[in-house]
């Protein structure tokens, strides 16, 4: 069966499991990260020298990054449905897994970093400010580019929106001012009422 | 024809010069960002929302992040070379895209922009030194992943040693420190020697 490491609550861990999920594939997890440790071993660093979660085990395939283990299982398990066949259509999904490691998590994390796991007399409130200004432009990108789409690459769910879902779902619930934007507000509703979402991705925020 | 916006002098655009030389693609490349400009005419946000470089129209079909790019490049004129149609060793050469974006990048970046974007008398040299080493630290993990093969994911050139390959041209060209790292300037040096690397990727640091 494969084998996924990572804790339940790390964002990369998160895409990969609600793929899972979304195309019922069984897997095992076992934690690793953070107050779990694991990652530090001599094992773990053998599969994973980046000391990072998550890393699978496939049938003796070891792979990590999140993003190239969620293209690996898709277009193993899920071609034409979350791994769109036409060519273009998965050009356009993968741009968007792209720009939410690129462009979309470096503007949040500074929120998600000082709101979260700082402690409240420490927060830096100039990093804060930015970025939820910064997070603000990009979700206005990202709400043009739902106009007129149900989900980021089409009309169909695809890994594209996968991706999204740990860090979206973070943006959503982490107390900061977001802007109202229709179409994301309606995707994000689209994509958060899958029970897969509810069940792998819609855990405490810590 | 294949359209491809950006500046020769941008890492990103590196990739996409790079990809098309090895595929033999004829391409018309118009100049766009920094002191060209261009990027944030109505035009080209149209294209690219995101005011950046590179962009691409292929045949009516446009796409931007330059990643996504090299993959769809690869996929659509080269499956089974730089595209490797096994799909483990096709995961294997995309993990290795993913990480130049999500471990090497971020620290390469201040290096980058503090030697070679920065006066001397303005740079900040322990801020630089810290990403040096850090981005050095990085780099340990490929030197140690090409001691097993001569390309990053196989025993041929595949995508996954384009975006490395662009960082690590530009880190073995500055005026810096740098450790040993056999395997990775053995492979660097293999790299040197494919006239399309050259063609889009050794081109003066600027």
């Amino acid at each position: 069966m494969l084998k996924i490491w990572g804790r339940a609550n790390s964002s990369n861990l998160k895409k990969v499991t609600w793929l899972c999920e979304e195309i019922a594939l069984p897997y095992n997890r076992i934690d690793a990260g953070m107050s779990f440790g694991v990652v530090n071993t001599p094992e773990y660093r053998k599969l994973n020298p980046n000391g990072l979660v998550p890393t699978i085990d496939d049938e003796g395939f070891i792979l990590w990054e999140s993003n190239a283990i969620v293209r690996y299982l898709a277009a193993k398990h899920a071609v034409g449905t979350l791994w769109p066949a036409d060519f273009k259509v998965r050009a356009d999904a993968d741009r968007w897994m792209d720009w939410c490691t690129s462009t979309l998590w470096p503007a949040f994390r500074p929120v998600f970093w000082n709101l979260i796991r700082t402690p409240a007399d420490k927060r830096n409130q100039k990093e804060i400010d930015e970025g939820a200004q910064k997070t603000a432009e990009m979700l206005a990108r990202l709400d043009a580019t739902l106009a007129g789409r149900s989900f980021v690459a089409g009309d169909q769910f695809t890994i594209g929106d996968i991706a999204f879902g740990p860090v979206v779902y973070l943006i959503q619930n982490v107390p900061f001012e977001r802007p109202k934007l229709a179409n994301y507000d309606a995707w994000y509703s689209r994509i958060s009422s899958r029970p897969a979402f509810k069940k792998v991705v819609a855990l405490p925020v810590a | 024809m294949l359209r491809i916006w950006g500046r020769v002098n941008s890492v990103n655009v590196k990739k996409v010069l790079w990809c098309a030389e090895e595929l033999g693609l004829p391409f018309e490349r118009i100049d766009a960002g920094m002191a060209h400009g261009v990027v944030t005419t109505p035009e080209y946000l149209a294209l690219n929302p995101n005011a950046r470089v590179p962009t691409i129209d292929d045949d009516g079909f446009v796409l931007w992040e330059s990643n996504t790019i090299v993959r769809y490049l690869s996929l659509r004129y080269s499956l089974g070379t730089l595209c490797p149609e096994d799909p483990r060793e096709r995961a294997d050469s995309d993990r290795w895209m993913d990480w130049s974006t999500a471990q090497l990048a971020g620290t390469f970046r201040e290096v980058f922009w503090g030697m070679v974007r920065t006066a001397p008398e303005k740079r900040d040299l322990a801020f630089i030194e810290k990403n040096r080493a850090a981005t050095a630290k990085t780099l340990d993990i490929a030197d140690r992943a090409l001691a097993k093969r001569p390309f990053i994911a196989a025993d041929r050139m595949t995508m996954g040693d384009i975006p490395l390959g662009c960082y690590v041209h530009l880190w073995m060209s500055m005026p810096i420190e740098r450790p040993a790292h056999p395997n990775l300037t053995a492979w660097y040096q293999r790299l040197l020697a494919r006239p399309a690397f050259n063609a889009g990727v050794n081109t003066p640091l600027t």
